[in-house]
């Protein structure tokens, strides 16, 4: 008789949660309406300097020995070149060739079409012409001056370009190379598994990164050497303007102004 | 007649489960909460670029937008953009007359605050929000003219890109 339990009079009750569902209720129209989902960030720069453009009055001349000195690191971007200027000498220049991605306004094509300058390109069913709002990104390709043939690097599977020691993209790795990503700092690595990294087109605005550290990292000492002139044509669109700027930032050049290119 | 007594019966719903859910999108959308209010003009036709830059607006100020078709300031109609792009290219101090007019009476206001005691100093501050697919000379002629007005201190607002 003494194993058999007796069964307890009192039922298990919940928590009476309907207070803390008021209180739910409330603050989570409340919060769904303040929430930020896509937050919005701003980007200093400066008004163009007087070089390059802009008022003859503003234009000092300065002394000669304080102007070698300087890096006055400019970067020159037109439809399918940019160009990096420093020191009163020109770099090698990037040639690109852009692609532009679509997402059509009916969501039923995502699709990288190559860009001619000046035209919009049409659906490759319905054949209508897409919209400058259906454009949903900008990629350059570096291609080689002449042949227009699209140029490969290896990228990290974060999507980072790698370089080797000379900080010249590469295209293929063996086992036991060593390899450096573009990050800032460069990141080492040692190549174990050649499968973890991805061939893709070169972007320019990766190429445009590593040069830029590559300046950087060779006067870092110049009494501008935060300071880079963005230098653009009429024709380029704001977006690749922006993405520049993100290099240069990237590249440690936080102080931009943006100048005209003349014609 | 036993047969159809109401059995007493605690009728009450299981909301174990409806509390999770709602304690979870309470600890999400807290996560996303921000005092500071979006200064984002939502319009179809104006779309920001994204950006890895990573600094936030600080405090309210002037606002030119820039669409395909408008160029707005403090959300007001200004001029069309089209009037914008015509004019010449070749032009060495291109001015938008309409723009510049309305940013003169705005820092005439901030430079009338500044002598009542409510500013410190003319910032000559405003966040420039331009739709991504705006060509540079359009751009530069509202830099251009927001600079001879007197507003030097220019932002660009672009969105923040998800990842890293």
């Amino acid at each position: 008789m003494a194993n058999k339990l007796k069964a307890p009079d009192v039922e298990p009750t919940d928590v009476d949660l309907k207070v803390f569902m008021n209180l739910m209720v409330v603050l989570i129209p409340m919060l769904i309406v303040s929430a930020e989902f896509a937050s919005v960030a701003i980007i200093d720069i400066k008004l163009p300097e007087q070089r390059g453009s802009q008022t003859k009055s503003a234009v000092t001349e300065q002394p000669q020995e304080e102007k070698a000195e300087k890096l006055l690191l400019t970067a020159i971007i037109t439809d399918s070149v940019v160009t990096l200027g420093a020191k009163g000498g020109f770099m090698p220049s990037l040639f690109y060739q852009e692609f532009h991605r679509y997402i059509t306004r009916e969501k039923d094509l995502d699709t990288l079409l190559e860009y001619t300058p000046g035209k919009m390109p049409n659906h490759p069913r319905t054949g209508r012409e897409l919209t400058v709002h259906e454009r949903f990104e900008i990629y350059l390709y570096t291609v080689e001056p002449e042949t227009r043939n699209i140029i490969r690097s290896l990228y990290t599977k974060f999507g980072e370009m790698l370089t080797d020691a000379d900080g010249i993209p590469v295209r293929e790795v063996k086992a036991g190379d060593t390899v450096f990503a573009l990050t800032n700092p460069r990141r080492r690595m040692i190549v174990t598994n050649p499968g973890d990294f991805e061939s893709k087109p070169l972007s320019a605005y990766d190429e445009l990164k590593n040069r830029l550290m590559k300046i950087k990292e060779r006067y870092r000492e110049a009494e501008d050497g935060e300071d880079i002139i963005i230098a653009a044509e009429n024709e380029v669109i704001y977006d690749k303007i922006v993405q520049i700027m993100d290099a240069a930032r990237n590249a440690e050049f936080p102080n931009i102004s943006i100048a005209k290119l003349r014609g | 007649m036993g047969r159809f007594r109401k059995k007493k019966h605690n009728a009450s719903m299981n909301i174990t489960s409806l509390m999770d859910v709602l304690t979870i999108m309470l600890l999400f959308l807290l996560k996303n909460y921000s005092a500071d209010g979006s200064i984002l003009t939502n319009a179809d036709n104006l779309v920001l670029p994204n950006s890895e830059s990573k600094k936030k607006p600080t405090e309210v100020n002037l606002q030119i937008a820039v669409t395909q078709d408008m160029i707005l300031l403090d959300n007001q109609a200004v001029v069309p953009t089209e009037d914008a792009r015509n004019i010449s290219q070749e032009e060495n101090d291109p001015i938008i007359t309409k723009l510049e007019e309305r940013l003169k009476v705005c820092l005439a206001q901030e430079e009338e605050m500044v002598r009542l005691g409510a500013l410190n100093a003319v910032q000559g501050r405003v966040i420039v929000q331009v739709d991504k697919n705006i060509d540079f000379d359009v751009l530069f002629k509202i830099m251009n003219t927001c600079g001879k007005s007197g507003y030097n201190n220019m932002n660009f607002a672009v969105m923040e890109r998800d990842d890293g």
